[in-house]
């Protein structure tokens, strides 16, 4: 310990942020892992198992959270332009075509998908990079979608993102100083004096040595620019961060460390993530609840065993059949991986009913002509699709004839009216439809 | 490997230092990073012709700034004396041998020798010559990269019809042949004002005038294809995101990234209006009150003169040629030492 660097700082252990390194001088409990979070206060008391179970683990689910943020029915359509003098509207890009889905406080929602699959334009229209076409998204009784660019801006405080690329997101031209208290300016929260005690006190939050805010961005690494980044989105005390894959652009090494930071973050300041990302692996340590996105759709939503163990979209299962298999590997079996044929389908012009359906191996007739609702199946489990069913348990005939009021080729039958009427609700219900029984049934 | 939320890239050193520092201290200097303008300035500083340059260009500067002192030092002026005391007109109206070269030997009276058939001293020209020089080649310039870099800016990152309309004044502008234009706008000035007192002043004004007008569009469209570029940067993003206001993100977040093209254009700039000055002089339709180095040039330009008495030529020529070299090659050192990709 007489090396530690930081021993002689006398932060207390207590203090937000102040991580192992800084506690000084700490007894043999504390050193024997490096694994737990910095912000357990009083570890020093326990013993080693519950300071283990501190630690970073996988983030549980909390489900009786109310929600911070409900997305209703979102849309966003990017005009198509042709090119020549008078550019007309030719087409839509449907980015986003109608999902819905809770963010619960405290909690975080993963966002999966494929590139292109309207992931990032989700985060960009909550955040209100974009405005959104059509639907809603309710945050503390305000409807973000709704709002012009004025009325956003108190909400903004609430409302912050993480970005992607830690090398584009911050400015180069201004000290890290500058980028972290430029929120505190812009929405004059503190007087200008004290704008660098609270940027110090973030830089801190984040693992960065107070006494760099007046260097450039140009002289940290990757990971300390992501940390920088997190910073800013911090200052303002956001509800909701949306981190718009924030470890991808990182070595793999520094992935963990950032997330393990995230998780931190989220403990201490009782932050909601929607964390939107294509590593599985991470989504699973660190999102309780998964929503899988494909074509601009939700096409399965639920908590995280749900969704890694008993998958019943097939482009689910066919997502998480690709995760590499580190025991497969060594033993050297073959894994049952599903191969998706063909590409995705143009978003200009996507497939009728289903999306899903034009690189299905169960599609058929009902799955062209009538779009399967997102239909809640279990307590915490919404999936879309006709045939969904575990993976190689698949039905014979469509589970959402009865719903839908339509026969087994998807047409109309005379007299027959829809019964379903949880089709579009952001959260769950206390009652669901039970696949095997085909009736809805409830705790 | 570590799961502190202080990597083990953060625990270096300087932790010994108290918690609460005071931002000018010493210390905090210390730690203070470089800006990559700060360190441009440093690859500049290290580059030989640079700095030749800079001293030359130097040179002019306080040759403009302090043209009164300096002619007051050697004891010259611009009053146009009594021609018959310093020429000679019986020998094609060329300085007596006392006033200095080419008939006599060096005087101090007169330094750089008095100007044939009037006898006005050269020095004293020479040095207002470089100010008027400076001076409208400055004020063109600022008021050019201005306009240049707000319509840039506008256009760039408002994009839309905005573009659409600012790039159609950009096109329109570079279409107008400039010279034509010059030549058409001297005549209606000098009709206009010829009887006004201040006509001087007026024909800089002018001037100014004109050499902004078409010169703001290369900086324009420079800056325009920076900021479409920045635009899409997540910074800017971020900064949506916190709720900053337009008029903030343009002026705090993109222009200072700005700064590289906008010191490049103007660099390339000024020595372009120097010259340029100096041409419409020597044409008649800049400045016509003699005080120029294209004026005195015009004067020059008499096979008689040019033959009996060179050096009253080369001297204005010398004076052009001098800044407007150094002023180029200075812009290309800034451009290397902006831009650490290129190496020479």
């Amino acid at each position: 310990m007489t090396q530690d660097p930081n021993a002689q700082a006398q932060i207390e252990p207590t203090e937000l942020g102040a991580n192992a390194a800084e506690t000084g001088d700490r007894q043999l409990t504390d050193e024997t892992s490096d694994a737990y979070g910095s912000h357990e206060v009083g570890v020093g008391n326990l013993d080693f198992a519950t300071v283990a179970e501190m630690g970073h683990t996988a983030t549980q689910l909390d489900p009786l959270a109310p929600a911070v943020l409900s997305v209703d029915n979102l849309k966003m359509y990017f005009p198509v332009k042709s090119s020549g003098v008078v550019r007309r509207t030719i087409g839509h890009v449907q980015a986003v075509d109608g999902i819905s889905f809770e963010v619960p406080k405290g909690g975080s929602l993963g966002l999966v998908g494929e590139s292109g699959c309207g992931k990032s334009t989700t985060g960009r229209l909550i955040t209100r990079l974009y405005k959104p076409t059509g639907g809603s998204m309710m945050f503390e009784g305000q409807d973000l979608a709704q709002l012009n660019n004025k009325q956003m801006k108190p909400l903004r405080r609430d409302v912050q993102m993480i970005f992607q690329d830690p090398y584009t997101s911050l400015n180069p031209r201004h000290t890290v100083g500058a980028i972290v208290g430029a929120p505190l300016e812009v929405h004059k929260i503190v007087p200008k004096n004290q704008v660098l005690k609270r940027v110090q006190e973030l830089l801190e939050v984040v693992g960065l040595n107070p006494e760099h805010y007046n260097r450039y961005p140009n002289e940290f690494s990757g990971g300390q620019r992501q940390r920088i980044g997190i910073a800013r989105a911090l200052t303002l005390n956001p509800k909701v961060l949306v981190a718009d894959e924030p470890v991808s652009a990182l070595d793999v090494s520094i992935q963990a460390q950032v997330v393990n930071l995230l998780q931190d973050i989220q403990t201490e300041f009782d932050v909601s993530f929607l964390f939107i990302a294509h590593d599985l692996a991470i989504v699973r340590h660190f999102c309780p609840e998964i929503a899988v996105m494909y074509l601009g759709k939700i096409v399965e939503i639920g908590d995280r065993e749900t969704i890694y163990g008993r998958p019943h979209h097939p482009y689910t299962q066919a997502l998480l059949s690709a995760v590499p298999d580190v025991k497969q590997a060594a033993i050297g079996g073959r894994r049952e991986r599903i191969r998706l044929e063909g590409d995705v389908p143009s978003p200009i012009n996507p497939p009728s009913g289903c999306r899903f359906r034009t690189r299905c191996q169960f599609a058929q007739e009902i799955c062209a002509k009538v779009e399967p609702p997102l239909l809640q199946i279990g307590q915490r489990h919404k999936v879309a699709c006709h045939f969904a069913g575990e993976l190689g348990a698949h039905p014979a005939t469509p589970v959402t004839t009865a719903l839908l009021g339509v026969d087994d080729q998807g047409s109309p039958v005379s007299g027959a009216a829809p019964t379903n009427t949880q089709l579009t609700i952001p959260g769950y219900e206390e009652t669901w439809y039970d696949l095997k029984t085909r009736q809805t049934t409830g705790v | 490997m570590s799961a502190d939320t202080a990597g083990p890239e953060t625990l270096g050193s300087l932790s010994d230092e108290p918690q609460q520092q005071d931002p000018n201290s010493q210390q905090a200097k210390e730690i203070a990073g470089k800006s990559p303008m700060r360190i441009a300035l440093g690859r500049l500083a290290k580059d030989k012709i640079a700095v030749v340059c800079a001293l030359v260009v130097l040179f002019f500067i306080i040759c403009a700034v302090f043209a009164g002192p300096i002619c007051a030092l050697f004891g010259v002026d611009l009053v146009t004396p009594l021609a018959s005391e310093r020429v000679d007109g019986l020998n094609k109206g060329l300085p007596k041998p006392e006033m200095g070269p080419p008939n006599g030997p060096f005087t101090w009276d007169h330094p750089m020798g008095v100007a044939p058939r009037t006898g006005e001293d050269n020095l004293a020209y020479w040095l207002y010559g470089c100010r008027v020089s400076l001076l409208i080649a400055t004020t063109a310039t600022i008021f050019a990269s201005i306009v240049g870099v707000v319509i840039g800016l506008l256009a760039g990152f408002l994009g839309g019809t905005v573009d659409k309309v600012l790039s159609f004044f950009i096109d329109m502008f570079l279409t107008i042949p400039f010279l034509l234009a010059a030549l058409t706008m001297a005549p209606i000035i000098n009709d206009r004002f010829n009887t006004a007192d201040n006509y001087s002043t007026i024909q800089k004004v002018a001037l100014v005038i004109v050499l902004s007008i078409f010169g703001w569009m290369g900086t324009a469209r420079l800056i325009r294809g920076e900021v479409i570029t920045l635009r899409e940067r997540e910074f800017v993003q971020a900064a949506r995101v916190m709720g900053m206001p337009t008029s903030r993100i343009l002026f705090k977040e993109l222009l200072p990234n700005l700064a590289a093209p906008i010191i490049i254009s103007v660099s390339l700039m000024l020595p372009t209006f120097v010259a340029l000055e100096a041409g419409l002089a020597f044409l008649g339709i800049g400045v016509t009150d003699g005080i120029s180095w294209g004026q005195t040039i015009l004067k020059a330009t008499n096979l008689t003169f040019f033959r009996e008495y060179p050096q009253y030529l080369w001297q204005p020529l010398l004076g052009i040629v001098a800044l407007v070299l150094s002023l180029n090659l200075l812009g290309d050192a800034v451009r290397d030492a902006l831009d650490p990709k290129t190496r020479r």
